[in-house]
């Protein structure tokens, strides 16, 4: 994510230096020293918008589902595009769903969500990571995970039993930084907008 | 576990605990200077009152717990619901208009977003009942512009106003199921403007291309010949018109640098009737304060009657003043 949103911010005219990205600095300023950069963890992205001490932040759809961040959307930047999917060994597996079901995942949130709105009980069993492992070892029926490609599923003996959203890096815009710094948050939303327009 | 402080719960100490205050006074005293009198409500109330007069949704973000008889009670989560009741029965014979002023603590379980740490916030606020029209919309506006100046605000606050019977008129010319209005209402809200124009576009009517450039929703005088462009329904022109003499009214008071018209804010369209409003200073993450004109309310409490007040959220304006605004 963060190499596609730099690049897609250098074609728009907000670019840095490569040193300076390279130095490990988590805050930078940009060249034309109108922007200040900070570098934090995706999941730290929404926080940091939402208490207004970044004014935006670019930052997967998958994490701002997950945190139910109270932000504003202005853009979609196309970037980083993957898709949040169920998981299991065999593709029937929801039409096999009896009484209740175990689901692997990093993202509880979203699996909750997704399996409370169609009436299903689950278990969630929350995962820091290799969640593709769960069901092959009997820990999860199904996983609810992040595909790009679908190599890893597949060498995991799991294939997509359902697709629950599209995921691509977004703009987030504080919603005070909105009404207070106007210009800026247009003039910045604008010169990507073109950006992403101009690309196609 | 006594050495333990349950979450979202703090001490104000010393210099602090005085600077609130001081706030505190600054706003008592303006409502004053305008004859509001001071009302101070029950912290603890029937549960029944908050859901009538917030809605389910927020109601449920309260403390709830049980009267001796069973019945559900909660420490109230806003002071307005037991104001509109006051008015509506104990107060019902007295000459209108009523108006009354406040600061009180209000406690919710859940709070609203994650940036929104605590659980216990007192409100400044005043609520002006029995008159409709301008006139009462503005003078709750010059009110919270009067205290934000007195608090030396001005400069780095400002105020959005919009009338949700915009957005209400749009949805209903163009026959919005609920599910649809909620996802128009949420785009919107969130200002995704390419969901947005993909969702217009399966809609024949034009009515909600007004809406399609969330960037053109916020600003002064020009937003609002913006969006008569395209808006032709009679009920959202309107609100179009009385949000544009109030904004006439604010221009005349050379108000206007502290204000600004905001169409996209649709966040509680179930609660306001007409204007509504949110107050952001810079410094502060969130809004610190938000209000309207909400004349369904008493109506619940058995006597209709327009209705217009706001909130400003004491511990919020503490914590920027406390700062100097240094997180700018």
């Amino acid at each position: 994510m963060q190499e596609s949103a730099l690049a897609l911010l250098a074609r728009a005219g907000i670019g840095m230096s490569d040193d300076a990205v390279n130095s490990r600095r988590l805050a930078l300023v940009d060249e034309t020293g109108q922007y200040r950069f900070i570098f934090v963890k995706p999941a730290d992205v929404p926080v940091y918008v939402e208490h207004g001490i970044a004014d935006c932040g670019i930052v997967g759809r998958d994490v701002l589902l997950e945190a139910e961040a109270d932000l504003l959307l202005p853009l979609d930047l196309g970037i980083s595009r993957c898709r949040i999917v169920v998981a299991a060994a065999n593709a029937d597996a929801m039409t096999k769903v009896q009484g209740m079901i175990r689901v692997a995942t990093k993202y509880s949130q979203i699996a909750r969500a997704h399996f409370g709105s169609r009436g299903i009980p689950v278990e969630i069993i929350q995962l820091s990571g290799s969640v593709e492992l769960a069901p092959a070892l009997g820990l999860a029926d199904m996983i609810v995970d992040l595909v790009e490609t679908g190599v890893t599923l597949r060498e995991n003996g799991l294939t997509v039993v359902e697709e629950i959203a599209v995921s691509t890096g977004r703009l987030v815009v504080n919603r005070a930084s909105y009404q207070l710094k106007t210009e800026e948050v247009a003039r910045l939303v604008k010169a990507l907008e073109s950006t992403l327009n101009g690309g196609q | 576990m006594t050495s333990r402080i349950p979450a979202g719960m703090r001490y104000y100490i010393g210099a602090e605990a005085r600077l609130r205050r001081t706030v505190e006074d600054v706003a008592m005293s303006v409502f004053e200077g305008w004859n509001y009198e001071e009302v101070i409500t029950p912290s603890v109330d029937y549960y029944d009152l908050f859901e009538q007069g917030m809605g389910r949704a927020e109601a449920q973000r309260g403390f709830r717990f049980t009267d001796n008889d069973g019945r559900l009670l909660a420490l109230r989560p806003d002071v307005t619901s037991s104001v509109a009741r006051m008015a509506a029965t104990l107060l019902s014979e007295r000459p209108r208009p009523l108006r009354f002023c406040y600061a009180a603590p209000v406690f919710r379980q859940q709070t609203q977003s994650h940036a929104e740490w605590r659980r216990e916030n007192t409100q400044l606020g005043c609520e002006l009942i029995g008159v409709g029209g301008t006139a009462a919309d503005l003078e709750v506006l010059r009110l919270a512009a009067e205290i934000l100046a007195r608090l030396n605000l001005q400069s780095r606050c400002c105020i959005t106003i919009n009338n949700v019977e915009i957005f209400n008129g749009v949805a209903a010319h163009l026959n919005l199921a609920t599910a649809a209005r909620e996802q128009l209402r949420r785009l919107i809200d969130t200002r995704a403007a390419a969901e947005l124009r993909q969702f217009l576009q399966t809609l024949s009517d034009n009515e909600a291309r007004a809406f399609s450039q969330p960037t053109q929703l916020t600003g002064k005088r020009e937003v609002l010949k913006t969006a008569r462009a395209t808006i032709t329904n009679a009920r959202s022109i309107a609100a179009l018109d009385s949000l544009e003499e109030l904004w006439t009214e604010i221009e005349s008071l050379g108000l206007d640098n502290s204000f600004e018209i905001d169409l996209g804010d649709v966040s509680s369209l179930d609660y306001y009737t007409g204007l509504s409003l949110k107050i952001f200073v810079h410094g502060a993450g969130a809004s610190v304060g938000r209000g309207g004109r909400y004349d369904g309310l008493t109506g619940s409490f058995g006597r209709a009657e327009p209705a217009v007040g706001f909130v400003l959220n004491l511990d919020a304006l503490t914590e920027v003043l406390g700062r100097g605004g240094k997180q700018d």
